[in-house]
């Protein structure tokens, strides 16, 4: 390299970052899916898992290793041979007799030094029968059972669905091949959803910068080279106008309209080999599927708040009433707030940096105006600048869920018939699960008569059950009702922790509704869904 | 650790009362989705733990789940192949090491761990590649799960087991379980070698790896990617001559990041970072411990349900999508009859009277069902062109320069050999 190359590199570098430190180079993997956000809400949460099952040591692995910040496992009960025989994190027949909780924590720590874990040996169904111990299991970030009797999860699941600020539940249950699991949240907001779909380029709505540049883009005075590197946003905006003028101000609708577009757009091109001008036809559909506000977020705007002094998510619902406000502005595009991310594209250095910095522009602009609207708006509600910037940059992608208390589903008489009809072996199951807890709660034998006499109860005398599926359901479960089998714990334990992280980072979205889990034909299914 | 008794790397046996109660709840008697086949009782125990020999291929994220599980699922005479080494962006996911035993060979290290916490279980490891090893190393095993990064070697661990089997001998047919995790998705598959789809047959599914032409690299770039292709493609061949570059030294990865920063701040693009940096030269993919312990369970479960028939088996595709709620698909991968793998038929071509033998290599590298690197092509008798060694090379050399039609009749065939893939492609060439 050259002295004075060698020279420049070294003044246009001098605000280099330095090689990440270990921490960042332990979890490099992960943050790669949630950035140091995703990373901080993992280490400020505190999870309570109320047992040392199998299943449970499973799921505190998997959140233990990415670093959750702390755990306590509640579990009164002693090491049985079994326990030593299906669970990885006791020392085999060496724990048997001892603490199950106390056995259990210490190999779960090693596994990561940064990671706080506390053994506890009260009894669960004690502690929700005093005040003291409902304050307690009240104040983790995120509960979660295994295979709980069926009085203590039910008081349980009761307690947590008291107040919108309680924790969520994740309520999981299994035996042998069969499990169903479930996330007890009132409701759950999400602005990181990750979606893979692109944000609106705007393209049947330019902003002005963006529109002065199609127009004075005339493609007989471009030289080749230059004429090989427009945009394909500067093409589309052009023939778009184009068509317009000769369609009564319509786009392309129907599909020959839409292929005609496409031709006319390939037409442009003077040499055979313009990809740039490939590429404008194959983004042509963003013409006719872009939309100012997608169809999920228009659901959401039309979205009665919940109470709002009593929920979690006062600053989420006052983003998103600013979010309708900015749409409906007059003064505005009428559209989302743009998004200043912009796809690679056949074109040259100067034209791509131009065009990203008009973008970049125009979304500060937005994001200025939403800023404003959000304070004329809510000038009580306390929300950093950060908050605001990451909402309004992902208002294509944002998300809410809102869910029902654990147990409502097998209520809803409709609700039930629908998805008995809908999606037969996973109902089946679920309720087989529902059905199972019954009969181990009054110690009763499991057998598919008395599992089949739960289920013709729960869902009521006259409705017919599908029998092939229901018998397959039963005598599954009657064969290995009490089986915690390793590598059905393993899944869930897996499944779990990956719906933990999502409800706990606020990334990427949970599941909504009951996820049953078939390890013969290896399906999942979700029913019970709001 | 356990009170074990261990002793010269030689685990005893030691099945306390009680200590199976959980699977064998599933071993005793048969559920409704059950093979008729099924030998419920000691018969499938003693075959489970006394005799079934199982071969675990990679011990990394998926590898460490896989051998907890089959260990305490009951496998006993576990094997292990890895040729990796420790690194600390292991310790997210790969529960079996710690800090300490960075730098130390996985498979060695996860052998011991596994024997030291499932008493009874004896894991052998070894540390090397699965090439090392011929026809007779895997034809002692009853089954293989894989737990695989890497294309290739899944490639030449499924033709070598298709390759395996003998029609007159039933053992000698293993089946091959296969995981693959990226982020919060990933899948498990099983592989009867030459009765269901095989690796090869669904090559086709696999992303296209993002390359990037080198004109954008030298002449347009616009992303912070293209910056840093910039860096090791073109520039650290140009400073550093034959050095090779060696993207897990800091130090390397450092420079790169330098002088892809300084790329991109002469042409105004933002974003090249340490992180992206080393993500894009190392072809980075995320991966964690939860998406590892769904797929690992999943192989490991249906390696138990193949191993003891206690219930039906995946046939023979399970994809997961966990990135917006869970989303899952199981379904039946079709075998394909011009597999070059387990098919049999030949692959038919269409291609221009005009195509060189050169442009013909080129088409080969980018056709996504087939990804050949470095082809060799012969016709009959006939060398077209090889790649090595030398002496062939440079006497078949003229040949690209060649139409294939001045060497090869319509309807001829073409066989394509690479000495990565123990396995030749047959192509039936047509002209338009």
């Amino acid at each position: 390299m050259l002295q004075n190359e060698s020279q420049d590199i070294e003044a246009a570098t001098a605000t280099l970052q330095a090689q990440p430190d270990s921490k960042t180079r332990r979890y490099d993997r992960q943050l790669r899916l949630w950035a140091a956000s995703g990373q901080a809400a993992l280490e400020a949460a505190r999870i309570l898992v109320t047992s040392g099952s199998a299943t449970s040591t499973s799921v505190l692995k998997n959140l233990v290793l990415p670093g959750i910040g702390h755990f306590t496992i509640l579990d009164a009960s002693t090491t049985a041979p079994a326990d030593a025989g299906n669970n990885f994190f006791l020392n085999a027949d060496a724990s048997i007799g001892k603490p199950r909780a106390a056995e259990a924590v210490p190999l779960l720590r090693e596994l990561n030094d940064s990671v706080d874990g506390v053994a506890d040996v009260r009894d669960l169904a004690a502690l929700l029968d005093t005040p003291e111990g409902r304050q307690f299991v009240a104040g983790f970030s995120l509960v979660i059972a295994h295979n709980l009797p069926k009085t203590t999860v039910e008081k349980l699941a009761d307690l947590l669905w008291q107040d919108p600020l309680y924790p969520p539940l994740m309520v999981v249950r299994s035996a042998g091949f069969l499990a169903d699991f479930y996330i007890q949240f009132h409701e759950h907001c999400v602005i990181e959803s990750h979606s893979e779909t692109a944000p609106a380029l705007r393209l049947t709505k330019p902003f002005p910068a963006l529109q002065a540049w199609a127009d004075s883009t005339d493609y007989d005075t471009l030289d080749p080279t230059e004429h090989a590197h427009i945009p394909f946003v500067i093409i589309l905006i052009k023939e778009a106008d184009k068509w317009r003028a000769e369609h009564n101000g319509a786009l392309p609708k129907a599909y020959a309209e839409q292929k005609a577009f496409k031709a006319a757009v390939l037409a442009r091109q003077k040499k055979l080999d313009e990809e740039n001008f490939e590429e404008a036809e194959a983004q042509a559909v963003r013409l006719w599927t872009e939309k100012g506000v997608p169809s999920d977020v228009q659901a959401l705007l039309d979205l009665p708040a919940l109470a709002p002094d009593a929920s979690p998510n006062v600053a989420f619902h006052a983003l998103l009433q600013t979010l309708r406000a900015f749409v409906s502005d007059p003064a505005g595009p009428g559209t989302l707030p743009l998004t200043a991310t912009l796809p690679d594209m056949k074109t040259d250095t100067e034209s791509y940096v131009r065009l990203q910095w008009q973008y970049k522009e125009q979304a500060r602009v937005e994001n200025v105006r939403f800023k404003e609207l959000l304070r004329a708006t809510h000038p009580d509600v306390s929300i950093d600048d950060a908050l605001a910037d990451a909402f309004v940059k992902n208002a294509h992608h944002i998300k809410l869920l809102r869910g029902r208390p654990f147990g409502a589903f097998a209520r809803d008489a409709a609700a039930l018939a629908s998805a008995l009809d809908m999606a037969p072996k996973e109902t089946l199951t679920h309720l087989g699960l529902n059905a199972l807890s019954a009969v181990l709660e009054r110690s009763a034998e499991v057998t598919p008569e008395a599992l089949t006499a739960e289920i013709q109860a729960a869902v009521g005398a006259g409705v017919v059950l599908p029998e092939d599926e229901l018998e397959n359901v039963v005598e599954e479960l009657a064969r290995a009702p009490t089986a915690d089998l390793p590598n059905t714990a393993a899944f869930l334990g897996g499944m779990l922790a990956q719906e933990a992280i999502k409800m706990v980072t606020k990334q990427y979205v949970p599941v909504n509704g009951y996820c049953v889990v078939d390890l013969i034909g290896s399906t999942t299914g979700v029913v019970g869904a709001v | 650790m356990a009170t074990t008794t261990i002793s010269n790397g030689a685990a005893i046996a030691q099945d306390w009362p009680g200590r199976y109660y959980h699977v064998d709840q599933v071993l005793d008697r048969p559920g409704p989705r059950t093979d008729e086949s099924f030998l419920a009782g000691e018969g499938v125990k003693d075959f489970l733990r006394n005799k079934c020999k199982i071969l675990v291929i990679g011990a990394g994220g998926l590898g460490c789940e896989i051998l907890a599980n089959l260990a305490l699922s009951g496998f006993k005479d576990i094997h292990v192949i890895d040729m990796d080494t420790i690194d600390i962006s292991n310790l997210n996911r790969q529960f079996l090491f710690r800090p300490k035993d960075v730098g130390k060979p996985k498979a060695t290290v996860a052998a011991a761990f596994i024997m030291s916490r499932v008493p009874g279980v004896k894991v052998t490891p070894y540390y090397g590649k699965i090439q090392d090893k011929d026809d007779d190393y895997y034809l002692q095993f009853n089954l293989v799960i894989c737990g695989l990064d890497s294309v290739e070697a899944r490639r030449w661990i499924n033709a070598t087991l298709v390759n395996l089997v003998d029609p007159e001998n039933p053992e000698s047919l293993k089946p091959l379980i296969d995981g693959g995790t990226e982020g919060f998705k990933g899948q498990a598959r099983v592989i009867l070698p030459t009765i269901s789809s095989c690796y090869e047959c669904s090559l086709d599914m696999l992303n296209k790896p993002t390359a990037f032409p080198i004109c954008t690299i030298a002449n347009t770039p616009r992303l912070p990617e293209h910056c840093i292709e910039w860096a090791s493609v073109l520039e650290w061949p140009r400073v550093h001559g034959d050095k090779k570059l060696d993207t897990d030294d800091p130090e390397h990865i450092g420079w790169l990041y330098k002088i892809a920063s300084a790329r991109a701040q002469e042409f105004k693009i933002e974003g090249v970072t340490w992180s992206l940096t080393q993500g894009v030269v190392k072809n980075i993919i995320p991966a964690i411990a939860s998406t590892n312990a769904i797929i690992a369970a999943s192989c490991c479960n249906e390696a138990f349900k193949i191993a003891t028939s206690s219930a039906a088996y995946l046939n023979n595709y399970f994809m997961l999508i966990g990135t917006d709620g869970v989303y899952s698909f199981t379904f039946e991968h079709e075998k394909r009859a011009d597999c070059p793998v387990c098919g049999g038929e030949a692959v038919d071509m269409t291609i221009s009277k005009e195509l060189t033998v050169d442009k013909f290599i080129e088409t080969l590298i980018e056709r996504q069902d087939i990804q050949i690197k470095k082809p060799s092509l012969s016709s009959g008798s006939k060398h077209i062109y090889f790649q090595a060694p030398q002496q062939l090379e440079e006497a078949t050399r003229p040949n690209l320069e060649k139409t294939v039609s001045e060497l090869v009749d319509d309807g001829g065939e073409i066989t394509v050999t690479a000495s990565s893939l123990p396995f030749s492609l047959s192509l039936r060439i047509h002209y338009s």
